[in-house]
């Protein structure tokens, strides 16, 4: 055997070739194409290219549809962002408190279980929950004396569905990032507050919340990025973006506009929108990061 | 939750002392702690009692099915749903192809994460940050900006409702994965491969051979963190799979459900959420600790 070969087979790069090849592959080169398939036209059916510049940008924006998406996309963001944080830090703030070691696993680990399930798992459940004349949520009212609900069928009220439905499949996933940030809260940190005399709420919002806050902008992102990359599954099963559109986001229009009627330009258009918004979340995330590190 | 901000507001005076109680934070006193375990337990029911319901309606006759009741239990459970699901649709198929869909992105992810992040950690050479930056970076694109070509090469390669079609794209999304491992392999201190170098051990063995053995957590923490998430696909086979016996389980709930809304097949509905949910549930409460480290490091994927 020669040098040169031997040298050739110890290369790092057939060690780290092929997950180059595939993140090239399978992602840098797709979302390139993506970019370059939003200026043309172009269909599976008549593979040929015109170009069309900003033409799929400025048709889905003047696109009234794009309109109510774009704005039940913002109600979704609104209701999760502070029910995604604000519930799971308040559980995670109560849990760290919760002396007795089993219970709190236990807890832990119920609190926990939806976020493992898939979002159309966790849509079927509610979906027969939901059913409007013998779902168990309307048995619920009926039993406390309240009138049933259409709860997916009234135009007012679907968009609630599905973001109850996201909630309870979500929050476990920041409740757990929050109690690994405060596992990190040095314990002399909040005992020295104690000793001053902070009750355990000042404790909690005075000492921890700061010392956590990058774990807060890191729920804020995931929060983001389900709303944004993710909660499609729960709005197919649970509405189909319906009824009348009021339960569709942006990630569901790119799904229809793209493979119910085949418009790929106008998709790649809307795909393009809805990942500069996560880029741009994602960079104010890593800004703030930053300058939390320089403070501490 | 008011119950529970509640209990952390009361006052700090009952409180025994610090050297009694090893707790790492102060907690609230007794009463307090009352009032904590109280709200837990009201949370815990609310949050698994979906769980339950489904679990309830998987094993009820159908006449119980459509019952207004709220009891937790049926009268007399049966098997009846999960017969009825298999005959209604080819849910044995759908299980072995979800096996199939996640155990491959599993594997596949492992077998070009492993040597990558190994190299990435352990092996210095031209090129190498530049390489990393170019898969870890992954990480911060939007699967959607890659769905649509992504489908068109698919297509244009045969690859159409093929299981196969799903599965190669998806291995692709490893950059987690990598970044992951490397860290589990810069943890390990130098010296253990020096030896192995001077008895002439190649990187091949010297990854096999020593390095794997001492990240064996962390390789099972990816491989069921990979598993769940290729498990739980949903917009991805949704586009590929088309044919109702080339489905996994997640699509194929979709099936029920809209013939459910109007028929009204919930108990096989129900059943076959169940068999959906199982492995993954079964998979969480086994490899708990793994999947925390995972879940909490990654944020979603």
């Amino acid at each position: 055997m020669t040098v040169a070969w031997r040298r050739l087979e110890r290369s790092p790069w057939w060690f780290a070739g092929p997950a180059v090849a595939a993140a090239v592959a399978f992602v840098w080169l797709p979302m390139v194409a993506t970019f370059g398939l939003s200026f043309i036209d172009w269909s599976l059916l008549r593979q040929e290219a015109t170009w069309r510049g900003i033409a799929h940008y400025g048709g889905t924006v003047a696109n009234p549809d794009f309109h109510l998406a774009l704005g039940n996309t913002a109600i979704y963001l609104a209701a999760l962002l502070p029910l995604q944080i604000g519930v799971p830090l308040t559980l995670a703030f109560a849990l760290v408190r919760v002396r007795a070691r089993l219970p709190g696993r236990v807890y832990r680990t119920a609190l926990f279980a939806p976020s493992v399930l898939s979002f159309p798992i966790a849509a079927v459940v509610w979906l027969w929950m939901f059913n409007p004349t013998v779902g168990v949520l309307n048995t619920l009212l009926g039993n406390v004396g309240l009138a049933p609900q259409r709860w997916l069928s009234d135009p007012g009220l679907a968009i609630w569905g599905v973001i109850a439905v996201a909630f309870w499949k979500s929050f476990g996933l920041n409740l757990l990032i929050f109690l690994a940030a405060l596992a990190n809260v040095p314990a002399e940190v909040t005992e020295a507050a104690r000793i001053d005399g902070a009750s355990p709420f000042r404790q909690a919002v005075d000492i921890e919340l700061p010392l956590i806050s990058p774990a807060l902008f890191f729920a804020v992102v995931t929060t983001v990025i389900i709303v944004l990359d993710e909660i499609v599954g729960a709005v197919d099963v649970l509405t189909e973006g319906g009824p009348f559109r009021m339960s569709s986001n942006l990630l569901y229009f790119l799904y229809e506009r793209g493979f119910r009627h085949f418009q790929f330009g106008e998709a790649a258009a809307v795909a393009v929108l809805i990942a500069a918004m996560v880029a741009a979340v994602t960079w104010a995330q890593f800004r703030f990061g930053e300058r939390h590190v320089h403070y501490d | 939750m008011s119950t529970t901000t509640d209990t952390l507001t009361l006052p700090a005076r009952a409180r025994p002392s610090a050297g009694v109680h090893r707790s790492r934070r102060t907690a609230p006193p007794a009463v307090g702690q009352i009032a904590l375990h109280a709200a837990f337990v009201l949370a815990c029911v609310a949050t698994l009692f979906p769980l339950a319901w489904m679990l309830r309606t998987a094993f009820a006759p159908p006449d119980d099915v459509f019952r207004a009741t709220l009891s937790l239990w049926p009268d007399d459970p049966t098997l009846g749903n999960f017969a009825k699901a298999f005959r209604l649709h080819p849910v044995a198929t759908w299980f072995v192809n979800s096996l199939v869909v996640a155990g491959a992105i599993a594997l596949g992810k492992l077998a070009i994460a492993l040597p990558a992040s190994f190299a990435f950690g352990v092996m210095s050479f031209r090129g190498r940050d530049a390489a990393f930056g170019l898969v870890v970076g992954t990480m911060t694109v939007p699967y959607v900006i890659t769905l649509l070509p992504t489908y068109v090469a698919v297509v244009g390669v045969g690859l159409y409702d093929t299981l196969p079609g799903v599965i190669i794209p998806t291995i692709g999304h490893c950059g987690f994965v990598v970044f992951f491992l490397r860290q589990a392999f810069k943890a390990l201190p130098r010296e253990l491969f020096e030896a192995a170098r001077i008895d002439g051990a190649g990187p091949w063995r010297q990854l096999l051979t020593i390095a794997l053995p001492n990240v064996w957590g962390a390789v099972a923490a990816m491989a069921v963190l990979s598993f769940l998430g290729a498990w739980n696909l949903y917009l991805w086979p949704h586009l590929i799979l088309d044919a109702a016996e080339h489905k996994t389980l997640s699509i194929g709930l979709k099936l029920f459900a809209t013939t459910g809304e109007q028929g009204g097949e919930w108990g096989p509905l129900m059943a076959t959420a169940l068999l959906a949910a199982v492995p993954v549930v079964a998979l969480y409460l086994l490899a708990q600790r793994q999947i925390v480290s995972a879940f909490v490091t990654s944020g979603v994927r």
